[in-house]
């Protein structure tokens, strides 16, 4: 064992252990203390050491406080309140928790009760709005063929199978167009239509699967030829489009 | 009756408002916290300061002390040890001195010498100096393990840190005391340093 052991050992033990220890003579420690000679001196002054601090205690052992350290603990032992202030706490304790709880309660009522008006406020609001949207359009539906751009009824079945009726060669003559001729036969085509798509002239063969969706009356400047007539001017027109873009109908305004 | 209960009894029956208890418990307890204050302040009116808030604070808090964590005379000592902190801290303002206070905390060393008149002993004078000259963290353990003559289990509830720190700072203190006594009174404690150590 070398010092260094000897001294991390010896950390745990007071010197008069280690003397102890030395007398027994069977313990590694003491075996060291027996061969070195300043751990040795180390355990011996220590010890000395030890019996100054123990000699020191003893005599200061009979040391107290005065008699009048006593007296004035006595005399506020006396001033304290002990069994009141035992029951006292949990009443008071009791009886803020009932105010908090009956705060928290109140609060709770409050808060419902503005819910509720808030909800029966933004209702109305929302019923109002849904009122106004569905009268306008039903407005726009009734101005629809003067409107620019009007979302149209569907349309029937039997307007679907007049569209569906192809062109004849007796109208072949009337436009100098493809596009012309086919408008010019739709438009005899048109004869039988219902009194609010009158005039209208379709312009495609028209899958029902397909045109069953909502459309749109868009006014919109057209060349006089797309219209099938002469000259350079343009003419006014209202084409029906479908919610996939494409054209259904149109009519020549004026 | 008082004298056969124990001392956590005695505190349960002092807070019911026994006086006798109260009493009991104060005279069975004091001597150990005024020696303690004593020894750490090295004042004997600061001990008794010490001593009375001491037990003031156990009849008003002595239902937080808790028997699980340890004995009563240990929860003592550290009041105690916060009370004697808290008067050096306004004496040390007080007195605005400035001191090494890792190497010689001798803040609140006096002229009072409690040994001087009773032990008659040069070495237990020259101990007493060296004990109230050492850090004030050394110092408490050498009152509680030397003086008080406290277990370590007990020093480390009253300082409120592990048992290994105690042990260690034990050794560390007696070194320091060794130092300090080799250095002052070297023939009366008979280490001389001369022997060569094997630290290999």
């Amino acid at each position: 064992m070398t010092c260094r052991e000897f001294m991390d050992a010896a950390e745990a033990l007071t010197p008069s252990q280690l003397l102890r220890m030395r007398a027994a003579q069977d313990q590694p420690l003491a075996a060291h203390v027996g061969e070195c000679g300043s751990c040795r001196e180390w355990v011996e002054s220590h010890s000395v050491l030890e019996n100054a601090l123990h000699a020191l205690s003893v005599s200061t052992a009979e040391l107290e406080a005065g008699p009048k350290v006593e007296q004035r603990l006595l005399q506020a032992f006396r001033k304290q309140e002990f069994g009141p202030q035992v029951m006292e706490l949990p009443q008071k304790a009791a009886k803020s928790l009932w105010t908090l709880s009956r705060f928290f309660e109140v609060g709770a009522y409050a808060a419902v009760a503005a819910a509720l008006v808030v909800g029966v406020f933004l209702g109305a609001r929302i019923l109002r709005d849904q009122q106004h949207k569905t009268d306008h359009a039903q407005a726009q539906a009734v101005r629809a063929p003067q409107s620019e751009r009007v979302v149209l009824p569907r349309q029937s079945e039997a307007t679907k199978t007049m569209a569906l009726i192809p062109e004849t060669a007796s109208t072949g003559g009337a436009a100098s167009s493809p596009a012309a001729k086919r408008g010019a036969s739709q438009v005899r085509n048109s004869e039988s239509y219902s009194g609010e798509n009158e005039d209208y002239v379709a312009l495609m063969l028209c899958d029902p699967l397909i045109c069953s969706g909502e459309e749109q009356v868009i006014r919109m400047e057209l060349p006089a030829a797309a219209a099938g007539r002469d000259g350079t001017q343009t003419v006014l027109a209202d084409v029906v489009v479908g919610d996939d873009g494409v054209v259904r109908r149109m009519r020549i305004v004026n | 009756m008082p004298a056969e209960q124990t001392d956590e009894q005695l505190l349960k029956m002092a807070l019911d408002g026994d006086e006798e208890a109260f009493t009991a418990l104060y005279r069975r307890r004091q001597g150990p916290v005024f020696r303690f204050a004593l020894h750490m302040s090295g004042s004997p009116q600061v001990a008794e300061e010490v001593t009375q808030e001491v037990f003031l604070f156990l009849l008003q808090r002595g239902a937080d002390f808790d028997p699980e964590r340890g004995a009563l005379g240990a929860y003592l000592f550290g009041v105690a040890r916060n009370y004697v902190r808290r008067a050096m801290e306004k004496s040390y303002t007080e007195a605005n001195t400035t001191s090494s206070a890792e190497e010689d905390d001798s803040r609140l060393v006096t002229d009072f010498d409690p040994v001087r008149d009773i032990a008659k002993s040069q070495l237990s004078v020259a101990v007493w100096k060296a004990v109230m000259s050492l850090p004030e963290h050394y110092r408490e353990v050498v009152v509680l393990c030397d003086l008080q003559e406290q277990t370590y289990a007990d020093a480390a509830q009253a300082l409120g840190c592990a048992l290994g720190t105690v042990r260690s700072r034990l050794h560390r203190a007696h070194e320091m005391l060794m130092k300090k006594l080799k250095n002052t009174a070297p023939s009366l404690i008979g280490f001389t340093g001369n022997a060569a150590r094997c630290l290999s």
